[in-house]
């Protein structure tokens, strides 16, 4: 696999460092090598977040991602995706949730861009808004193919308490089948 | 060696290289981007029977914990640059008393409150003399997530070997970024622990600062019958103080001979494809330390394909120096560029081992990390 670089933005407390986290550890238990790096502010809630995850087969050193070379972004927040986006690689896919990210018609022409309720989802088909990020994490597997389905779900169970187990499954599920639906799969 | 893998980040690491190593007692203030230290801590020191305080502030943080260190125990604080400009006063105390403690700077955009949750190496320069008088700092700098474990566990050995403080230097990149880190087993740590020199003579023939003259004060642990003072002051054999002008002297002397004499048991080094340099034109050095360096090497890996020998030089022990290592190299190859999140701070210093004024250099002091391409591309611009 070449190297994979995925960013994951919104504001302070949404969730997106953990799902930084998942995504290093379970490359990393598939025998692979995974970094996160969060940046925020000193705005801790509501402030612009960028998670940049690094997932390689070899030895990676600088753990953020090289401007202009990120594969894949999600966004929940408008002032992250206007700050962030230009990271990605012209053509890389970008996944905004509709319901807060209005990507101009410039963007469209240079990304491929994926709308997902993604917020809408946990909130109301999950029905717990805090596995938001795990709908984002699965939604971003399936578009980038970047790791085995059944560690991704393992690792990201054993990061979450047991009682809300059943709750980020069925997110996860969803997440996998918003992100198919997208791609017209 | 035998290792374990660990999935954490870099402050997790230097929290449980702690345990590991020994120590008993934590006390600080968080504050951003050390927090992390301090939680890991809350969880760690109970597990084993030690204690973690969160204190009312930095100064109180360091001074609880150099109480420990008294006491004789393995000791801990970690903070940011604005908690080590709080806590300089203090740890000059310890200097001149000579209790041995670890302290954990994780570096942040300063100078003052700065940029609370961005990458800087600014606090470099604080490090070597955070408070005043004559004395050498021992400060190690971690360059990679493995490296916030070992150089921590390596500072508490220092620590009791030397008897003072030990800085050891992660910044927000390192301290925060998450991955895996291959560590050595805890049985390995524990067995590698050298407690520090006590006296067991007779308590009435005991004096802790009556020392050979390259050597660290002998603090016995507290309330075990050894009599002994502590102050700030120039002090005696005893540790009461004194204006004696030869005690006085050789009291400073000491402090400075006591690390300067044995710099050869500090040195540590990182040499990055460097062992095929001949000197040749167009061989480049880079020289660089912490987070700053894994944008280093892979720059490297960048200039390397493109057909440019490059390699790096990574001091892990910062203070001091390692002044006959980067003489060797600064020697051998013409093209020098030191990459720091700061301004010159240890370019400084390179000038000053290398007695060469012609290095080119690459600073940032906006919060943001070096990447990778701006290395590969300031290489290609100066040389």
């Amino acid at each position: 696999m070449a190297r994979n670089l995925m960013r994951f933005t919104g504001v302070g407390g949404q969730g997106v460092l953990l799902a930084g986290e998942i995504f290093a550890a379970a490359k990393i238990k598939a025998g692979g090598e995974g970094l996160k790096t969060a940046t925020y502010t000193s705005q801790v809630r509501g402030g612009p977040t960028v998670v940049d995850i690094t997932l390689d087969d070899e030895e990676i050193f600088y753990p953020y991602a090289n401007e202009g070379e990120i594969d894949f972004m999600l966004s929940v927040a408008q002032v992250s995706y206007n700050s962030f986006k230009s990271g990605v690689t012209p053509g890389g896919t970008i996944v905004v949730d509709p319901n807060l990210v209005h990507p101009s018609e410039q963007d469209r022409k240079t990304w491929k861009i994926y709308e997902i309720p993604i917020i809408t989802i946990a909130k109301e088909e999950v029905g717990n808004v805090i596995t938001q990020s795990v709908v984002a994490l699965a939604i971003a597997n399936t578009m980038q193919n970047a790791i085995d389905k059944q560690i991704l779900v393992d690792t990201m169970l054993s990061k979450v308490p047991a009682k809300v187990h059943a709750a980020n499954l069925k997110a996860y599920e969803l997440g996998e089948k918003y992100a198919n639906e997208a791609m017209g799969k | 060696m035998a290792t374990r893998e660990v999935i954490s980040n870099g402050n997790e690491l230097s929290a449980l290289a702690a345990k590991d190593a020994g120590c008993k007692f934590f006390a600080g203030y968080p504050i951003t981007p050390s927090s992390e230290v301090m939680h890991e801590m809350s969880d760690l020191m109970p597990e084993i029977g030690g204690v973690c305080i969160q204190m009312e502030d930095e100064i109180a943080g360091v001074a609880a914990a150099i109480g420990a260190g008294m006491a004789g125990v393995r000791t801990m604080t970690a903070t940011s640059g604005p908690g080590i400009s709080l806590k300089a006063e203090n740890l000059g105390l310890a200097q001149m008393t000579e209790v041995p403690l670890v302290v954990v700077n994780v570096m942040r955009g300063g100078p003052s409150t700065g940029l609370p949750t961005r990458v800087s190496q600014g606090d470099v320069r604080q490090a070597k003399n955070p408070s005043h008088g004559d004395y050498r700092s021992i400060t190690l700098c971690a360059g990679s997530l493995a490296e916030c474990y070992t150089e921590t566990v390596r500072a508490f050995n220092l620590a009791d070997r030397f008897m003072q403080p030990v800085f050891v230097l992660l910044d927000e990149t390192i301290g925060h970024m998450h991955g895996k880190a291959m560590l050595p087993t805890e049985e390995e740590v524990a067995a590698g622990i050298v407690p520090r020199k006590t006296f067991d003579g007779a308590p009435e023939d005991y004096l802790p600062y009556e020392c050979e003259a390259d050597q660290p004060a002998v603090l016995n642990p507290m309330f075990k019958g050894y009599r002994y003072h502590f102050t700030g002051l120039h002090h005696d054999g005893k540790g009461f103080p004194t204006e004696e002008i030869e005690t006085c002297r050789k009291l400073i002397q000491r402090l400075e001979d006591k690390v300067m004499m044995h710099t050869d048991e500090l040195e540590l080094n990182e040499e990055f494809m460097l062992d095929d340099m001949t000197g040749a034109d167009g061989e480049v050095l880079i020289i660089a330390y912490g987070s700053v360096s894994l944008a280093a090497k892979e720059a490297i890996r960048h200039l390397r394909a493109a057909g440019i020998k490059a390699g790096l030089f990574r001091p892990i022990t910062l203070w001091p120096s390692p002044a006959e290592s980067i003489k060797k190299y600064t020697d051998l190859i013409k093209n020098v560029l030191c990459v720091e999140l700061n301004i010159r701070q240890y370019t400084e210093e390179i000038e000053r081992v290398s007695g060469r004024l012609d290095l080119e250099g690459l600073y940032k002091v906006n919060g943001r990390p070096i990447s990778p391409n701006e290395i590969v591309n300031k290489v290609k611009e100066v040389f």
